[in-house]
C-alpha cells in the first residue's frame, strides 16, 4: 500500500479538524421551520411537475404522524425541527459553461478539501457532481458519460428531464413512510445525485459525488438516485466532509440503488463530518437511510469508511429480491472522543440461491460509544441462501464502548448462516514488538489499526484507500497515550 | 560495544536479575545459557528496553551510552535488535509492510529519506534470497498462522533487513527442525562481520553447533555463574544443569 | 375478565392464605404495583421482539387449584431420576406434597420456601436474600414476587455439601384443566459449599399448564452450583423460567437447560458477577418440533476484572417450530481481563421451522477477550448419505448427527445418571431407539 509518511505525519501535526472552514456565500435561504408551505415552497423553488409536489406534501402527511425512533444506542439531543431552515442554495445559480464563471470563493473551497476541479477534470476517469448545500453546482464529465447513454446528474435536474424514470423507481426502494428520517428527506430533500446506466453498459469511470453541509442552521437532506439497468456496471463514490460548526447539523439522506436483472453496482463512501471537538461539543447528526434493490442475478456492494459525524445512525441495506442475487457491506467505523455510531446493514434474502457478505470493523477511542446492528432474514422462500457476518471491535482505551446488536432470522432450512464477532484491543505486546524493530508506538498503532481495517480498506477504489487510510489516522491521533 | 555492570532488574516485586555483569565487543558472538527461569529472557528484554520490567540498579551502556533513559524504538534506531522467542501476530499488516515501516522510520530517525522503493525491493530480494523465503510468504500477515519455524526465520529476515549492530536472539532455536535450525543458523552466521556482535540465549548446546560462540554464559538465578570458550556449552550438554545448580546451591 | 384483571383480583383471595404483616409481604405488595404498571410484555419491549404470549394470556387460568390431588409414586416415577439417589422437593398443582418428597435439615436446609418465610429461625436468610437480584423492570418476575409463597428452599452453609444431588420437580395435574403455577425458589449456597440441582416441570395428561418460576441463587466465595433445568413437558404446557444469580470471587456457577418439551418455552437466565476470579457458565441443548417457540434469554453481567463466561446453545428445530436465542454480554469498564464466550449454533430440519438469533456484546473495557459466533445450517447430506450407505437407516442416521451436533454440551454433563437420562429423552423425542453411547 501506498502511504507516503511524511504527508501523514503533517496530516498528523494538524490537530484541529483539517476541514474546518466555513464557505461564505451568499445563499438564497427559506425561513426557518417546517410546515405544508415549506414543502410546497421547496417544490415551488424547483420548479417541479405536480406529481413531485404531491409526492412530497404525502411524505410530509405521513412524517408528522411518525415519532423519532428510539432503538439505536446513541444519545443526543434532538433537533427541533421548527429551527431548521429547509432550503438554501448557493444563489449565484447555475448553468456554467465553464469553470472560469464558478464563484472562485466555492472553487478556493475546493481546493481546500483536496478536489479542486481542475485537478479532478485532469484526474482520469473520475467524474464529479459537486453537491454545495442543496443544489448541484458543477457538474463535469457528463459528455463523456452522454455518449454512453449514461445519465449522471443532479436529482433536480433528473426531475425536470426525466420525469418517468424517476416517477418509476423514487421511492420503491425506501418508500417514504420506511422510518422517521426517510420520510422527512421525502418531504424537504433538496437536491442530490441521479444516476442511470443503460442496458449492458459498464460505466468508464468511478463516478463521484462529495457533499458537504454548509450554511449555518441548513439541514442538509440529499436524495440519490442511482439505477443500474439490466447487464450494466457501476462504480458509485461519495465523499464528505464539513465546516466545523458550534450549533448540531442534521443530515438526513435517502440514497436508494436499484440493479435490475444481471446489474452490479458497487457504492463507497467515506464520511469524515465535523465529529465535534474534543469535548463533544457540536458535530453533525448523520442520519442516513441506504438501502439498495437488486433483481435477478444483481450485485450490490456497500463500503464504508466512517470516521465523521458526532452521532452516526445508518444501515446501507440491501434487499436480494432476484435469485442468484449479492449483497456485500465493508465497513469500517471509528469513533473518537464523544462520538458515538450505530451502523451496520440489513440483508434481506428473499430470492433463491442469494448470497450477504457482511464485514464490519469498529474502532472505538476516547469516550466514544460505537455499535454494530445488522440484520439478516432469510424468507421462508429463500432457498439455499448463504450468509458470513464478522464483526470486530477494536478497542483503545477504557473510556470508550463496543456493541454489537447482530439479528438473525431464518425461516428456511436451507440457509447457512454464519456470524463471528470479536472484540479486542490493541496488545501491548503488540506494540513492544513495533517498538523494537524501531516503530514508535503512535505509528505502531496506525500500522495495527491498518492491519486490523484491511479487509474493508481493500474494497475501496484505490484513490479512495489511501485518503481512507489517511482519515482513520487522523480520526485516531492522541488517542492512546 | 555492549557492557552491562551489576544490572538488577525485577517484574512487579519480584527480583530476575541479580546483578549481571557482560560485555560484549564487535565482532563476537556470545552464548548465554541457563535452566528455565534463569532469568534469560528477561535479560534479553531488558536490553530491548521492555518497561514491564524495572532496572533497579546497575547499568547497560550500548556504544558507550547508558540507554536506560531510551524508548525501545531508540534503542531499535541505535541498532539493538531482540529477535523475540515469541513473535507477536498483527493480523492484517503484511511481512513486507511492517518492514518497510520499520526501516523507513530507523533512516527517519537518522535523518535520512525514505528508502527507495526499488533499493527496498532488491534488499527484500536479496535477504528473502538469504534465508530462503517464499516470495508468498511476504505477502502474508505478520507472524499470523505462521509455523513455529516461520516465525523464526521472519525474525531472522527483519534482523538481516535491519541490520542491527546487536543482535539478541532469544531461544531461536526453540521450535525449530533440524533443516529450519541450519537455515537460520545459516542466515545468522553470513550476517556476521567485524562491526557487528550477537548474543545467543538458548536452552540447549545444538544451536551453538552451527552458530559458532567466541564465549559461553551460564545464567542460573538472576546472576552469570560461569563463563567459558565454547568447551563450556559441551561440558554442560554432558553434565546438564544440575551440576550449576548444585555447584550454587 | 382478562388474565391481568384475574390476577390483580386474586391478589386479594391470596392475602387471605398468607401471613399480611411481614416484610415479605410488603415486598409483594411493592412488586404487584410494578407489575400493574407493566403488564405483560408485549412484542414491543426489545427483549420480547420474538416471543408473544398473546394467545396464552387468552385462556382462562386458574391461580388456585380447584381441589387437592394426590399422585402415586409409581406413576410419577419415571419423571423422577430414579436412577440414583436424591433429595426431592416436590409439588403437585403448586401444592407441597410431602408424600413425594424427601427433604433434609442435616447439615444442609432442603425444605420449602413457605416453611422458611414462616419460621424465624430462617428470616435473616429470607431478609438478606429474598428478592434482592429479580429484574424490577421484568413484568413476569414481579408478577411472580408479588405471588411468591411456594417452592424450594436450599441453604447450604460454608464448606458444606449435600450428601446427594437434589431435584425440585412439579407436576400439574388436570384437576384444574388450566393453572397458572409460579414457583419460588431461593437458592443460598455458602463459602467454599457445593450442591448440584436437577429442576423439572411436568403437566399431567392433559393440563394446560402455565408455569412463571423464579429461581433466586446466591453463590459465594468458592462456591460451586451445579443447576440442570429438565423442560421436557407436555405440548399443552408452557414456562415462563426466571432464573437470576448472584457470584462471588472464584464461585463457579453452571447452568444447563435441556428444552424439549412444552408449547412456549421462555428462559430468562441471569448471571450478576460480584467478585472476580468468576467462571459462569450456560449450556443448551434444545429441539423444537411440532408448533413449539422455545426462547433463550441470557444475560451475563461481567462488573469485576479477571471473570470468565461460557455459553453454548445448540439449537435443532423441526415442524413449524420457532427457535430463539438473543445472549447478551455486558462488560463492565473495570471488568478488565474478562474473557466472555459465546456460541450458538442451530439446525433447521423442517422447511417451516424458523430461527431467529440475537447475541449481542456491549463492552466497555478494553483488555478484554469476547467473542460470539452463531451459525444457522441444516444436517450435511454427504454426512447422511455416508451413514445410510453404512446400513443406518435414515431416521436414526439423523437423530446420530444430530447427537452429535449437540455432543459439546451433552459432555459437559456432570452426573452419569442425569446424562443418560438426558440422552435417552433426545433419543425419545427423535423417535429413535438408540443408545447414544457409542
Amino acid at each position: 500500500m501506498a502511504y507516503t509518511e511524511e504527508e501523514l505525519k503533517k496530516e498528523l501535526e494538524t490537530k484541529e479538524y483539517e476541514y474546518g472552514f466555513y464557505t461564505d456565500i451568499e445563499s438564497d435561504t427559506l425561513p426557518k421551520g417546517l410546515n405544508e408551505e415549506i414543502v410546497r415552497a421547496i417544490s415551488q423553488k424547483k420548479e417541479e411537475p405536480e406529481w413531485m409536489t404531491n409526492w412530497r406534501l404525502e411524505a410530509f402527511a405521513q412524517w408528522k404522524k411518525m415519532k423519532e425512533p428510539e432503538w439505536a444506542n446513541v444519545h443526543y439531543e434532538k433537533p427541533n425541527f421548527q429551527d431548521i431552515s429547509y432550503y438554501s442554495a448557493p444563489n449565484k445559480k447555475p448553468k456554467y459553461n465553464s469553470l472560469d464563471e464558478v464563484d472562485p470563493e466555492l472553487l478556493d473551497t475546493f481546493k481546500k478539501l483536496g478536489i479542486s476541479i481542475d485537478e479532478q477534470k485532469k484526474l482520469a476517469g473520475v467524474a464529479v457532481d459537486i453537491v454545495m448545500d442543496s443544489v448541484s453546482v458543477a457538474t463535469t464529465f457528463k459528455k463523456t458519460l452522454a455518449e454512453k447513454g449514461i445519465i449522471f446528474c443532479s436529482i433536480s435536474e433528473a426531475i425536470q428531464e426525466h420525469p418517468e424514470l424517476v416517477k418509476k423507481y423514487i421511492g420503491s426502494v425506501v418508500p417514504a413512510k420506511d422510518n422517521f428520517y426517510a420520510a422527512l428527506n421525502s418531504a424537504v430533500f433538496s437536491d442530490g445525485s441521479f444516476c442511470y446506466i443503460p442496458k449492458g453498459v459498464r460505466c468508464p469511470m468511478e463516478l463521484s459525488t462529495y457533499f458537504r453541509i454548509n450554511q449555518a442552521g441548513t439541514g442538509q437532506f440529499e436524495r440519490t438516485l442511482v439505477i443500474a439497468d439490466k447487464e450494466s456496471y457501476v462504480s458509485y463514490l461519495e465523499g464528505c466532509t464539513a465546516p466545523s460548526r458550534d450549533e448540531n447539523q442534521l443530515h438526513a439522506a435517502v440514497v436508494e440503488l436499484i440493479a435490475l436483472d444481471n446489474a452490479e453496482i458497487k457504492y463507497s463512501t467515506v464520511q469524515n463530518w465535523f465529529p465535534g471537538d474534543k469535548e463533544g461539543k457540536g458535530g453533525v447528526f448523520n442520519f442516513v437511510t441506504k438501502r439498495g434493490l437488486c433483481e435477478r442475478n444483481a450485485k450490490i456492494s456497500w463500503t464504508q469508511v466512517e470516521t465523521g459525524s458526532a452521532v452516526t445512525w445508518k444501515y446501507p441495506s440491501c434487499i436480494l429480491k432476484g435469485d442468484h442475487s449479492v449483497g456485500e457491506f465493508y465497513s469500517i467505523a471509528v469513533t473518537n472522543n464523544f462520538q458515538q455510531a450505530d451502523t451496520g446493514t440489513k440483508m434481506v434474502h428473499l430470492g433463491k440461491n442469494t448470497k450477504s457478505t457482511i464485514i464490519s470493523k469498529g474502532i472505538s477511542a476516547g469516550q466514544s460509544q460505537n455499535s454494530y446492528r445488522g440484520l439478516v432474514q432469510i424468507g421462508s422462500r429463500a432457498e439455499n441462501a448463504r450468509n458470513f457476518s464478522q464483526c470486530d471491535s477494536l478497542l483503545m482505551g477504557n473510556e470508550c464502548g463496543a456493541h454489537t446488536f447482530p439479528y438473525i432470522e431464518a425461516k428456511n432450512k436451507s440457509a447457512q448462516i454464519e456470524h463471528e464477532a470479536t472484540t479486542s484491543k490493541i496488545g501491548e505486546d503488540q506494540i513492544f514488538y513495533c517498538n523494537q524493530r524501531g516503530i514508535d508506538t503512535e505509528k505502531a498503532i496506525a500500522l495495527i489499526v491498518n492491519g486490523f481495517s484491511k479487509e474493508v480498506l481493500n474494497k475501496l477504489p484505490m484513490e479512495f484507500a489511501v485518503e481512507a487510510q489517511k482519515l482513520l489516522e487522523i480520526s485516531l491521533e492522541g488517542s492512546v497515550g | 560495544m555492549l557492557k552491562i555492570e551489576n544490572l538488577h532488574a525485577r517484574v512487579e516485586e519480584k527480583e530476575i536479575l541479580k546483578g549481571i555483569n557482560l560485555e560484549v565487543n564487535p565482532g563476537e558472538v556470545h552464548a548465554i545459557m541457563g535452566p528455565n527461569g534463569s532469568g534469560k529472557s528477561t535479560l534479553a528484554s531488558v536490553i530491548a528496553g521492555r518497561e514491564d520490567f524495572e532496572v533497579t540498579k546497575g547499568t547497560i551502556c550500548f556504544n558507550g551510552e547508558d540507554i536506560e533513559d531510551l524508548d525501545p524504538e531508540e534503542r531499535a534506531h541505535a541498532g539493538v535488535f531482540l529477535s523475540f522467542q515469541y513473535p507477536v501476530e498483527i493480523p492484517g499488516v503484511t511481512v513486507t509492510n511492517f518492514i518497510k515501516a520499520a526501516i523507513n522510520e530507523s533512516r527517519k530517525a537518522k535523518g535520512l529519506d525514505d528508502m527507495p522503493a526499488n533499493e527496498m525491493l532488491s534488499k527484500i530480494r536479496e535477504k528473502s534470497g538469504l534465508l530462503e523465503i517464499d516470495r508468498k510468504f511476504l505477502s502474508r500477515s505478520l507472524n499470523e498462522g505462521f509455523s513455529g519455524g516461520e516465525k523464526k526465520r521472519n525474525e531472522i529476515f527483519q534482523m538481516a533487513m535491519l541490520e542491527p549492530k546487536l543482535a539478541i536472539l532469544d531461544e531461536t532455536d526453540s521450535g525449530l527442525d533440524i533443516d529450519a535450525l541450519r537455515i537460520v543458523a545459516n542466515g545468522v552466521n553470513k550476517l556476521r562481520s567485524k562491526e557487528n556482535a550477537i548474543v545467543v540465549i538458548t536452552h540447549y548446546q545444538r544451536l551453538l553447533d552451527h552458530i559458532v560462540p567466541d564465549h559461553v554464559h551460564v545464567l542460573y538465578n538472576g546472576k552469570i555463574v560461569k563463563s567459558g570458550t565454547k568447551e563450556l556449552a559441551f561440558e554442560l550438554e554432558d553434565k546438564g544443569y544440575d551440576w550449576i545448580k548444585a555447584e550454587n546451591e | 375478565m382478562d388474565l391481568n384483571e384475574k390476577l390483580l383480583s386474586s391478589f386479594i383471595a391470596f392475602e387471605d392464605k398468607v401471613n399480611v404483616n411481614d416484610e415479605v409481604h410488603e415486598i409483594r405488595t411493592a412488586a404487584l404495583k410494578r407489575f400493574e404498571q407493566q403488564g405483560f410484555p408485549t412484542k414491543k419491549i426489545e427483549a420480547w421482539k420474538y416471543t408473544s404470549l398473546q394467545t396464552l394470556l387468552k385462556k382462562d387460568f386458574s391461580i388456585f387449584p380447584s381441589s387437592k390431588s394426590v399422585l402415586e409414586y409409581p406413576e410419577v416415577r419415571q419423571y423422577f431420576l430414579h436412577e440414583t439417589e436424591t433429595f426431592k422437593i416436590v409439588f403437585v398443582d403448586g401444592q407441597y406434597s410431602s408424600f413425594l418428597s424427601e427433604t433434609t435439615h442435616d447439615g444442609v436446609d432442603v425444605c420449602l420456601f413457605s416453611a422458611a418465610i414462616e419460621k424465624s429461625k430462617y428470616k435473616h436468610v429470607v431478609d438478606q436474600y429474598f428478592n434482592k437480584i429479580t429484574n424490577q423492570k421484568d413484568a413476569l418476575s414481579n408478577l411472580n414476587t408479588a405471588f411468591a409463597n411456594e417452592g424450594a428452599y436450599i441453604f447450604i452453609p460454608k464448606s458444606k455439601a449435600p450428601v446427594k444431588p437434589i431435584e425440585i420437580v412439579h407436576f400439574a395435574t388436570g384437576t384444574t384443566p388450566q393453572i397458572l403455577l409460579q414457583p419460588r425458589n431461593l437458592i443460598v449456597v455458602e463459602e467454599n459449599a457445593e450442591v448440584q440441582i436437577i429442576e423439572r416441570h411436568q403437566a399431567l395428561g392433559n393440563v394446560e399448564a402455565f408455569t412463571n418460576s423464579v429461581t433466586e441463587i446466591f453463590a459465594h466465595k468458592n462456591a460451586r452450583v451445579d443447576y440442570y433445568k429438565f423442560q421436557n413437558d407436555s405440548m399443552k404446557a408452557s414456562i415462563v423460567d426466571n432464573t437470576f444469580i448472584e457470584q462471588h470471587d472464584s464461585s463457579e456457577v453452571s447452568v444447563h437447560t435441556f428444552s424439549l418439551g412444552g408449547a412456549l418455552v421462555r428462559n430468562n437466565l441471569n448471571f450478576y458477577q460480584r467478585g472476580s476470579h468468576i467462571n459462569s457458565i450456560m449450556k443448551g441443548v434444545t429441539l423444537g418440533s411440532e408448533r413449539q417457540h422455545i426462547d433463550h434469554y441470557t444475560l451475563v453481567h461481567h462488573t469485576q476484572p479477571d471473570c470468565e463466561s461460557h455459553q453454548d446453545y445448540k439449537g435443532i428445530y423441526d415442524g413449524r417450530s420457532v427457535g430463539v436465542f438473543n445472549g447478551k454480554i455486558v462488560v463492565d469498564k473495570i471488568a478488565q481481563k474478562t474473557n466472555a464466550f459465546q456460541q450458538n449454533n442451530n439446525l433447521l430440519i423442517s422447511d417451516t421451522a424458523t430461527v431467529n438469533t440475537k447475541p449481542q456484546l456491549e463492552i466497555f473495557a478494553d483488555d478484554v477477550r469476547c467473542s460470539h459466533g452463531c451459525t444457522i445450517g441444516q444436517l450435511d447430506e454427504d454426512a447422511l448419505f455416508y451413514l445410510q450407505s453404512r446400513g443406518i437407516p435414515k431416521k436414526e442416521a439423523a437423530a446420530l448427527l444430530m447427537y452429535a451436533f449437540a455432543n459439546n454440551v451433552l459432555e459437559s454433563v456432570r452426573n452419569a445418571a442425569l446424562s443418560k437420562r438426558v440422552k435417552d429423552m433426545i433419543a425419545e423425542k427423535l423417535g429413535v431407539k438408540i443408545g447414544f453411547d457409542l
